[in-house]
């Protein structure tokens, strides 16, 4: 028999726990000529924020040891446009669409969320209280548990959608963090977001990117996201969705071992646009090969002495 | 609708073109795209396995072989990836992705075609000479203007001098042809034909293409042009190769997705 792949996170069915993170698929169309988008187990959309934003100039992204940086400012086409010219291709697919929400302060996120829980076609949201490379919000909203909380208690007053909460790594105990995230009513936390990092130009003396600083994504954070995935499944009671660097399924197996219930593929949508679908196949082959009959049979079942 | 998926290729030649060794042809087997390859068209090419350098480079086709699969690719060795690139062994698989992005429109056959390369912007517009001329376009209608630093950048000149396009060399240096800018040359040049029937296609160094753009903004040409940028991701969704737009002042434009072709007013350089 073939194994099963599909899970659920906050009442929704997933066919299969590889879905894609936010910023590194665009709207999902741009993907429609690469990939067989209903493949996946879902789709997280780029984050939404209330305006449109054509974010930094550039450069936004450089290259560092197994990975990148970037700072692209969540450029965005603003929730309204969002709901009228993006969320119609969405609509019609059969994966979760998880809408990214965005925003600078809490008035903003319950805003978007309000506005978005009129439309049809959405699954779920996420909420994303980490983005490292905006002034205001973002990370800041992200890094204290009260503040965490308030955020979430006012965006669950409008709307009725289950809620991700995407967790930065940039904070002293992601553990508080996920903590607060429980607290607040999400559905399931996702983590992680990128660390901050910077590189810098040995000829100009500038930084590479024109934000300063940016987050750093791909095969460079994954033992780091690993060890928070690990450390968070055991003390929340939420699902996890793992994130950082995952390029192969052998990367998928990890995470979910360390607690995982799902997974994003980011950065490496970048590098090979077939990741997710290889992915997917691969964790079909792994079940079989070892005697498994469900994914679910792997989930955080690491074997750790303590 | 077949998927644009990452194929690989075999390395047929790799060979310098210039006596410095800043140039190289590159030259693919079995190239079977999921769409047709136009000029201005790009790939994505993974230079070296593994995960250094960690982004795939982007590359114009310079030439395409539909009926062989046989792929082009001229580069100049700018940096570490295409340093890298240069070590490759014929008979080596390569990882490729395309073709990506837009292409060069056709004008009419009553319009005359000012083609304008600057240095390591020539690989697409040979491309675009040979299709233009392929199709029937007199060559006599084809203006080739090809400008290097000095003659040691203009390479591949037997296959420009073989299409029977108008070529017209010019060097910084005055070592070859025409001395002064490429722009230069093309007023030089052009001065006593009509105008009005211009469409000029450019590629090159961003201050000759901001000459260009002026240039035909002024004379009212009709006109595209091919720009580069490093690319994370080559398919619009990273939003790492980005222009200040002119056409949408306070927007960008993702040379990837939106281009790399654009047209004459659309991108601030």
């Amino acid at each position: 028999m073939k194994p099963s792949l599909s899970l659920t996170i906050g009442g929704v069915t997933f066919k299969n726990p590889v879905t894609v993170a936010s910023g590194t698929f665009g709207y999902a169309e741009e993907f429609a000529e690469l990939i067989d988008l209903e493949a996946l187990g879902g789709i997280v959309t780029k984050s939404i924020t209330l305006k449109e934003r054509q974010g930094h100039p550039p450069p936004r992204t450089c290259e560092t040891p197994a990975g990148m940086l970037n700072a692209i400012g969540l450029a965005n086409v603003g929730v309204e446009r969002f709901i009228d010219e993006k969320l119609p291709f969405l609509r019609k697919l059969n994966t979760v669409r998880i809408v990214n929400v965005a925003g600078s302060t809490q008035a903003e996120y319950v805003e978007v969320c309000r506005l978005l829980e009129k439309a049809e076609g959405i699954d779920m949201l996420e909420i994303n209280l980490s983005c490292p490379n905006v002034d205001a919000g973002g990370m800041e909203l992200g890094t204290d548990p009260a503040v965490m909380i308030r955020v979430l208690t006012a965006v669950r007053e409008v709307t009725s959608r289950p809620i991700i909460v995407k967790l930065s790594p940039n904070v002293t105990s992601i553990v508080t963090i996920a903590r607060a995230a429980q607290e607040g009513g999400a559905a399931a936390v996702s983590l992680i977001n990128t660390l901050v990092g910077m590189a810098i130009d040995t000829e100009t003396w500038r930084p590479r990117l024109s934000n300063g600083t940016g987050g750093l994504s791909g095969p460079a954070i994954r033992p780091v996201a690993v060890a928070m995935v690990y450390k968070v499944a055991r003390a929340i009671d939420l699902p996890v969705i793992g994130i950082g660097g995952i390029s192969n399924w052998t990367d998928a197996v990890e995470f979910h071992l360390a607690g995982a219930t799902a997974i994003q593929v980011g950065t490496a949508n970048f590098i090979a646009p077939d990741t997710t679908m290889n992915i997917i196949a691969g964790l079909s082959r792994y079940l079989a090969a070892h005697k498994l009959t469900a994914i679910t049979d792997i989930i955080g079942r690491v074997k750790v002495k303590l | 609708m077949k998927k644009i998926i990452p194929q690989r290729c075999a390395v047929i030649e790799n060979r310098r073109l210039d006596k410095a060794g800043w140039y190289y042809r590159l030259r693919l087997s079995g190239f079977v795209p999921s769409r047709a390859v136009y000029p201005g068209h790009f790939v994505h090419l993974k230079v070296a396995p593994g995960l250094d350098p960690f982004f795939r480079r982007a590359f114009s086709v310079s030439d395409f072989d539909a009926a062989t699969g046989a792929l082009e690719i001229i580069y100049k060795v700018a940096g570490r990836g295409t340093a890298l690139l240069r070590e490759v062994r014929p008979g080596t698989m390569l990882d490729l992705i395309g073709p990506l992005g837009n292409r060069f429109t056709v004008p009419p056959k009553s319009q005359t075609a000012v083609i304008v390369a600057g240095g390591v912007g020539l690989p697409p517009l040979a491309f675009l000479a040979r299709y233009l001329i392929d199709r029937r376009h007199d060559p006599k209608t084809v203006f080739f203007f090809y400008g290097g630093r000095s003659k040691e950048d203009l390479i591949d000149l037997p296959r420009l001098r073989r299409m029977g396009a108008n070529l017209i060399l010019c060097t910084d240096d005055g070592s070859r042809g025409f001395k002064g800018m490429v722009t230069e040359a093309v007023i030089h040049h052009l001065s006593q034909f009509d105008d009005r029937r211009f469409h000029v296609y450019g590629c090159g160094p961003e201050p000759m293409l901001a000459a260009l753009q002026e240039l035909a903004l002024v004379r009212q040409w009709s006109g595209e042009m091919s720009l580069e940028a490093p690319m994370p991701c080559g398919v619009g969704v990273c939003l790492g190769c980005i222009k200040p737009s002119l056409s949408a002042p306070g927007s960008y434009v993702r040379v990837c997705h939106d281009g790399p072709v654009f047209k004459i007013g659309e991108v601030q350089l």
